[in-house]
């Protein structure tokens, strides 16, 4: 799959040139005297010559490998690539310095073209002897000694190591945070969330000199220190809600997402937690936990395409697993070798097809969705808080709904009151629709003032038939469509007297306007529907509403001659303006075609409820048979329909009904989470299979069988381990394995300085990047190992340095001279991930749900997201009460959609373990306009202005909220500025106040005044906004 | 990541020191500063760029086309049914395709466990235009514009699953991660336009539950920016996703909100002096911008009733294939480079003469019309349409073969797509099939060689658009890819 690798153009010499001083700042060889080899020499052999002289021995040319001191020295015909002291001897460099384009190298096809400057250093480095040495990713690792900066005192190693090197860069650190910088930083560090006003206070007043270690333990012990973490694994391990691919099915692996939070709640040792997610179930005596850990290697996609062959997919699920390790634990690109040997690095493809065998005997068949075996039933004990909650929730709208009906009687008994006298006139609730007609193929169609439609003249195999026409109503509810037995007796015009009808379309277009809109339909009954098993398809009436012309309405089985009636009720009650005009489209369009309608009538109603949705006469037209003397003596039955129909359309009630409904829904589905959930979990099979090389990566194309085995380049295989997945896990976390310690330490310092030590902490090989402070990763992962793998012993360790405190205010010449602080002569500055944004908004609001675990939820998000991507096959439908206000690591995760909220989020597709980071307006506007956004800045501003009648008061009052500080004057002064004249518009506008309020659920108080609510709701978003709220100082 | 990344920063970001922004903002009217929006980069460490947003450098060649229409078709379109005629056919109906025309060729295993047997083009081929290009009687109104388009009856590809094959056709490999062929264009090229992304996406919107969901990868940027993915205009109130501000926010209050987040930015710009506040700055401004701009565009009220009348009366309901070529050719007129439509629902695996004519009616007279409407508007002379789908299907009928509810099963080793304007020559047909529509008898082009082309007409020469990620520089075409310089203008 990966092939040679192409020159990169011209922006690197462009770069290159442009910032020579730049390049001094990181280290390179410009900035120091001798020519190391792993730093200096070996990046540029290995992006211009491995490609074609490397490792990969198939894709070798001339028989010339570069990446081994005896190849490169090897004599060919005479003469040495390297002559070790020799530069005019070494054929490299003749070779690199060419003018004749059949003699330099890299050939110019290759696009590469070495600087003056790496060739330079290449014709030193073989003057010195060409000394050879390993890529330092791959060296074992050894704990360096602590340097002793010259003047300044570190107690802490990490200034240590990275004071010496600004000393040697002659720049001095950034002085420590204002505390109230600090404080966030850290809080959002360890937690994703900011401290509460409460506990910001406590801390910026404590000058004691544990005031830090006692702040920093209190967060990692909180519960949501789990949760922060686990945002951090659960983007690479690609978790998801759902399958992915074209079916995209439900998983309900989500007590596992619960089982990370956990283990990292409990400390658990990186080794262990290693250990129980490959092979928990391999452990002696497993428990259900240590099976459930495993469903770690069983979040990849999965893929339910009809056709596709199942064996196809699990060879994809084995390789996932493969790249996972890869990147994750090891920082290799092993997703290169799954076709060919590793072109930089020291990989064979046999070597990856041995790692890919410990994966390759899992009791599963490739297939998705429920047949996804091997399952684990588990219960989860998260689940109860959550039915409760959901229950709780369902039981409050229950008692609004029953209060609200209650509240509706006197209303009803006035219309009932109203309504019956001017019934005695008759009544009518059907109406027909005259209009111009249009048939496509050429039909003739004429309509009778009864609105009859006959269809005569040519009988088109297919024909779509159109009326237009103004409504006979102001409303409109819904339309009934009679078909009608036409002049030969039967309703359809072909031999057997039958119609199709394929889709109907309803459209409204306003005079002199270009665009129609269309009117949605919510559901299609008919007195009679063909079965369609018996009728190629065709038969139910409701399939006249999609667009697939391989179905639709049949009266097949019923008498041909005898008329129906069809009903199409509106999604919602449909008001037209004078000028609008309602358009029909009837397509007959089915696969044998000639079924086309003889005759048919279309009528309207602006009758609610039942009307549109079931057949026989409306409860106003039996009303009107009945004809009582007065609405007492109404019978129950009746009355019950009336006041049914009644409730449909009375405003101030049905706030209250949909609100039942929505928490009717989701507590049904919520209280499925307490039944034995099947989880995804790896387990073997009893027969292993034998595994073998995949030719070109191919899934059936088998090579040479393997046996599974580690990377023996990386790191040797203890004698006496397994040859399973739980000795692969213990080779992985073994002290021997150079890479697994430098890899975590360099995710944990990514987590708190927004970059690793290596900024590529995918790529730990030799075309990834160095490391910034290679003896500072070194030191850490030596002591990650040395304490046994306790993650917490080093987040603590790293925030209590003067490196991480520093203030990140940054000065010109500074940025000048370290654009990307790769030195870390100051703190990072950084927006913060998007999910980390929403969960700070809650928090500050106070409206966030701190519930921890169990089924995902459902945040706001626009509505119809799925069921475009769908066509309609998913409905979202935002989770409703304090479910609505968790955090962002329980929102339900579709992986062909994931949530709209979030920018810049891991895919979840495959192992991702650097997310970018970007600025666009695309983010500008989701926080500008997101319901969650919207509703925050909403109940800031109900608690602020409650608290307080003085606005200055309240806008300081959201700065300490949000930013846990004072405004500035001149920061009050622009604020009071929007305020001001945000209030004097609602003063004007109280419809526009109300509009802005009605964002989210939570109850609005009414003892506030709306328009001073609705500016500080406005000022609250703006603060929201600030790009100090969004940002990691 | 990106070698660019790994070197410091670019010198805009150098330059935009508090003084230098101080100064900027002093100069400039807010509306120029929003103008800057899209152009100036969204990402600390990205190289500079030119003036349209482009990289240096870029374009490589002088290009022909200045934009791109790709009418995407979802699930595999008929070549046997619309474009490559076989009359021969007739003579093998029902009998077994010969192993030496299958030569082993997979199947889906939909059909791989019946026989296949040969069924004949359910519809009746007519000869168009100068250039005599036959088509099937399915697509009436393209018969108008045969004289416009080069057919190319020679495509093929690798994957048989309408997802790799999606990813494949567009992103250049079959699993997702990889930047769209749109991504490239806006990385490489930028565009002229400052009030709208380069790159947009316009799916049908259509009643049916789709079987193969349009994934947003298929115009995601992959490893590249963020900034350079597809921005999807959805068929709703809301184009854009957060597009449109709450109720009860008036536009002018909005605006004063705006000004004083500004006001604040650039106060804690002058006391943070990080660069990223001003791109910030900027990218609400543009968010501002785009507000009006985007529902401008999804309207059109400034139509012409003539506009309707060539697209046909689908054109007229928003979110239709056909008014999404309106929109398309507006957005040609704004300078957006590149604009994609998807029309899903082409995977006919029964029943075509009613399922691929209902999908043939969506599209064929708006198809048409786009190119007739460029034409006369003098923009095909600088838009290249492309037209086709993620493979074809196979001459053996699924289910039955000779039952009208027949269908057939994907096929990878030939299709046909079209291109036209931007310097493809029109009327002419490139590459053909055997006799069976089953194998490339000449002049194969893999899908690689459509996006080299594609990339070509652009200016871009395809070896040399990479970027580097996971220490390997990735281009669009793999390590493939060759321009079909003889569908091209000399």
């Amino acid at each position: 799959m990966y092939g040679r690798p192409l020159g990169f153009f011209t922006l690197r010499a462009l770069l290159t040139a442009c910032i020579a001083s730049a390049a001094a700042a990181r280290g390179d060889a410009n900035g120091t005297n001798t020519v190391s080899f792993g730093r200096d020499v070996l990046p540029i052999l290995s992006d211009h010559c491995f490609s074609c002289h490397g490792p990969d021995e198939k894709h070798r040319k001339a028989d010339l490998r570069l990446d081994t001191r005896e190849g490169a020295t090897a004599l060919h015909e005479g003469s040495a690539a390297i002559v070790p002291g020799n530069p005019t001897q070494s054929a490299l460099l003749a070779r690199l310095l060419s003018t004749d384009p059949d003699e330099v190298m890299p050939p110019p096809k290759s696009q590469k073209k070495p600087t003056p400057a790496q060739i330079e250093t290449l014709r030193r480095w073989i003057a010195a002897g060409a000394q050879w040495g390993g890529h330092w990713s791959f060296e074992k690792l050894k704990r360096p000694p602590l340097p002793v900066p010259i003047g300044a005192a570190a107690s802490n190693p990490i200034d240590a190591f990275v004071r010496a090197r600004l000393e040697a860069e002659h720049l001095t650190p950034s002085p420590e945070a204002p505390r109230h910088t600090l404080f966030r930083r850290l809080a959002l560090d360890l937690t994703g969330l900011p401290p509460s006003p409460e506990t910001a206070a406590q801390f910026l007043g404590d000058s004691s000199p544990d005031a830090w270690a006692n702040l920093t333990e209190s967060l990692l012990s909180s519960p949501h220190h789990g949760e922060r973490m686990a945002m951090w694994w659960l983007d690479a391990a690609r978790y998801s809600d759902t399958d992915g691919y074209q079916s995209d099915a439900t998983r309900d692996n989500w007590p596992w997402r619960d089982w990370v939070v956990d283990a990292f709640n409990r400390n658990m040792p990186f080794d262990q937690f290693t250990l129980e997610q490959c092979a928990g179930d391999l452990l002696p005596n497993p428990t259900p936990q240590q099976q459930l850990a495993t469903c770690f290697h069983r979040n990849h996609m999965a893929n339910g395409e009809g056709g596709r062959d199942p064996e196809e997919s699990r060879i994809d699920y084995v390789i996932d697993r493969v790249n996972t390790v890869g990147t994750l634990w090891l920082g290799l690109t092993l997703g290169c070798t799954q076709c060919h040997n590793h072109k930089f690095d020291p990989v064979s493809q046999a070597d990856y097809y041995g790692l890919s065998a410990f994966f390759n005997s899992i009791d599963e068949d490739g297939k998705a969705g429920g047949g996804a075996k091997p399952f684990l039933s588990f219960k989860s004990p998260l689940a109860t808080p959550a039915i409760k909650e959901a229950d709780a929730l369902l039981s409050a709208r229950k008692d609004a709904e029953t209060a609200a009906r209650t509240a509706a009687n006197p209303a009803f008994q006035s219309w009932l009151d109203a309504t019956l006298p001017s019934l005695r006139k008759g009544f009518t609730a059907w109406h027909p629709i005259l209009g111009s007609l249009e048939s496509v193929e050429g039909s003739l169609l004429t309509q009778d003032p009864d609105g009859t439609v006959t269809a005569s003249g040519p009988n088109p195999r297919q024909d779509d038939y159109r009326l237009a026409g103004r409504s006979p109503l102001p409303l409109l509810t819904g339309l009934k469509l009679e078909v009608l037995p036409g002049d030969s007796g039967f309703c359809g015009r072909s031999d057997s007297g039958h119609f199709i009808l394929t889709n109907v379309k309803v459209q409204v277009r306003k005079h002199g306007t270009a665009q129609v809109r269309e009117i949605p339909v919510s559901s299609a009954i008919a007195d009679f529907s063909a079965d369609p098993k018996n009728h190629k398809g065709y038969g139910r009436v409701q399939d006249i509403l999609d667009d697939d012309p391989r179905n639709g309405w049949s009266v097949h089985g019923s008498d041909p001659a005898t008329p129906h009636t069809a009903l199409l009720a509106f999604s919602e009650p449909l008001r037209l303006e004078p000028d609008e005009e309602l358009l029909f489209e009837m397509r007959q369009r089915s696969t044998a075609g000639d079924a086309n309608l003889a005759r048919f009538r279309l009528s309207a109603t602006d009758q609610p409820g039942t009307a549109v949705r079931q057949l026989g006469p409306t409860p106003l037209e039996e009303l009107t048979a009945a004809l009582p003397e007065n609405s007492s003596s109404v019978d129950a039955k009746l009355r019950e329909k009336l006041l049914a129909q009644f409730l449909t359309t009375h405003s101030p009630y049905l706030p209250a009904k949909e609100a039942l409904d929505l928490a009717k829904r989701q507590a049904d589905e919520i209280r499925k989470a307490s039944d034995p959930l099947k989880v995804m979990v790896l387990g073997e099979r009893k027969e292993p299979r034998e595994t073998h090389v995949l030719l070109r990566g191919v899934w059936d194309k088998k090579g040479q069988p393997v046996q599974p085995g580690g990377l023996p380049s990386i790191a040797p295989w203890p004698e006496n381990l397994e040859k399973n997945r739980l000795g692969l896990a213990r080779w992985l976390v073994a002290p021997e394995n150079p890479l697994t310690a430098r890899v975590a330490a360099n995710h944990l310092w990514q987590l708190l300085f927004g970059h690793g030590l290596v900024r590529t902490p995918e790529d730990f090989g030799l075309q990834g990047e160095r490391p910034t402070h290679p003896e500072l990763l070194d030191w850490l992962a030596s002591e990650l190992i040395h304490s046994g793998w306790d993650l917490r012993h080093l987040l603590r360790l790293i925030t209590s340095s003067a490196t991480y405190r520093q203030s990140s205010v940054v000065t010109e010449a500074a940025l000048a001279r370290d654009p990307e602080n790769r030195l870390l002569a100051r703190a990072p500055r950084h927006r913060l991930p998007s999910w980390m944004l929403r969960d700070c908004a809650l928090a500050a609001s106070g409206l966030l749900n701190a519930r921890i675990g169990g089924p995902p939820v459902r945040p706001y998000q626009p509505d119809g997201v799925w069921e475009e991507i769908f066509m309609g096959r998913f409905h979202y439908e935002p989770s409703q009460g304090p479910a609505q206000y968790r955090r962002t690591l329980y929102a339900f995760w579709r992986r062909s959609a994931a949530p709209t909220f979030l920018f810049d989020s891991a895919q979840r597709r495959v192992c991702e373990v650097r997310t970018p980071r970007t600025n666009t307006p695309l983010q500008a506007l989701t926080l500008l306009n997101d319901e969650t956004q919207l509703e925050a800045a909403r109940v800031l501003a109900q608690q602020t202005v409650a608290a307080s009648a003085s606005t200055t008061t309240r806008i300081r009052s959201l700065y300490k909220r949000v930013l846990l500080r004072d405004p500035s004057d001149a920061e009050l002064q622009t604020a009071e500025r929007l305020h001001t004249s945000a209030i004097a518009h609602y003063q004007q506008h109280p419809d526009h106040a109300r509009q802005l309020l009605s964002r989210g659920q939570s109850p609005l108080p009414k003892s506030l005044p709306h328009h001073e609510l609705a500016a500080q709701m406005l000022t609250a978003s703006m603060i929201l906004n600030l790009d100090e709220t969004l940002t990691h100082e | 990541m990106s070698n660019a990344n790994a070197l410091p920063s670019d010198p805009r970001a150098l330059a935009l020191t508090r003084r230098y922004f101080l100064n900027e903002f002093a100069g400039l009217s807010l509306g120029a500063i929003a103008l800057r929006c899209l152009q100036s980069g969204a990402h600390a460490s990205e190289p500079a760029r030119t003036q349209d947003g482009g990289l240096p450098g870029l374009p490589h060649l002088p290009p022909k086309a200045k934009r791109v229409i790709f009418l995407t078709q979802s699930g595999g379109p008929s070549q046997i049914e619309l474009f490559d005629e076989k009359p021969s056919l007739e003579k093998w109906a029902g009998t077994e395709l010969p192993e030496s025309v299958r030569q082993g060729q997979r199947l889906t295993t939909m059909t791989s466990g019946q026989k296949q047997l040969v069924m004949p083009a359910r519809t009746k081929f007519l000869r168009h235009g100068q250039s005599g290009a036959s088509l099937g009687e399915w697509l009436p109104h393209m018969a108008s514009i045969v004289d416009d388009i080069c057919l190319i009856k020679s495509m093929h590809t690798e994957q048989i699953n309408h997802a790799p094959a999606m990813t494949f056709l567009l992103t250049g490999g079959q699993i997702p991660g990889r930047p769209s062929i749109g991504s490239w264009a806006s990385y490489g090229l930028g565009s002229v336009n400052r009030n709208l992304p380069d790159y947009l996406v316009l799916i049908s919107k259509m009643q049916r539950p789709s079987d193969q969901p349009l994934y947003d990868h298929y115009w995601g940027s992959g490893f590249l920016p963020s900034r350079f993915q597809g921005v999807k205009l959805r068929n709703s109130r809301e184009p854009v996703l957060y597009l449109k501000d709450p109720a009860g926010l008036p536009r002018e209050l909005r605006r004063s909100m705006l000004d004083g987040l500004r006001d604040l930015n650039t106060q804690h710009l002058a006391e943070t002096g990080d660069p990223e506040i001003s791109t910030r700055i900027r990218q609400y401004e543009m968010a501002y911008r785009m507000q009006t701009s985007i529902p401008e565009l999804a309207e059109f009220n400034d139509e012409p009733e003539s506009t309707f009348a060539l697209y046909g009366a689908e054109s007229r309901r928003p979110g239709s294939y056909a008014a999404n070529c309106i929109l398309a050719r507006r957005l040609a007129e704004r300078g957006v480079r590149f604009i994609q439509l998807f029309h899903p629902d082409w995977d006919h695996h029964s029943r075509l003469s009613s399922w691929c004519t209902a999908r043939c009616r969506d599209t064929d007279q708006a198809t048409a019309a786009l190119i007739k409407d460029l034409k006369q508007r003098g923009m095909l002379e600088d838009t290249l349409v492309v037209w086709g789908g993620e493979f074809g299907r196979g001459v053996a009928g699924q289910g039955d073969w000779k039952s009208i509810e027949a269908g057939r099963d994907h096929h990878p080793r030939c299709f046909t797509m079209w291109m036209a304007g931007a310097g493809v020559q029109p009327g002419i047909t490139h590459g053909s099939t055997d006799e069976f529509s089953y194998n490339v008898a000449e002049n194969p082009v893999h899908v690689h060689d459509l996006q080299a082309t594609i990339l070509h007409q652009l200016g871009i020469d395809h070896e040399r658009l990479t970027y580097r990620f996971q220490g390997r520089d990735f281009r669009l075409t793999d390590v493939h890819g060759r321009v079909v310089q003889e569908v091209l203008r000399t």
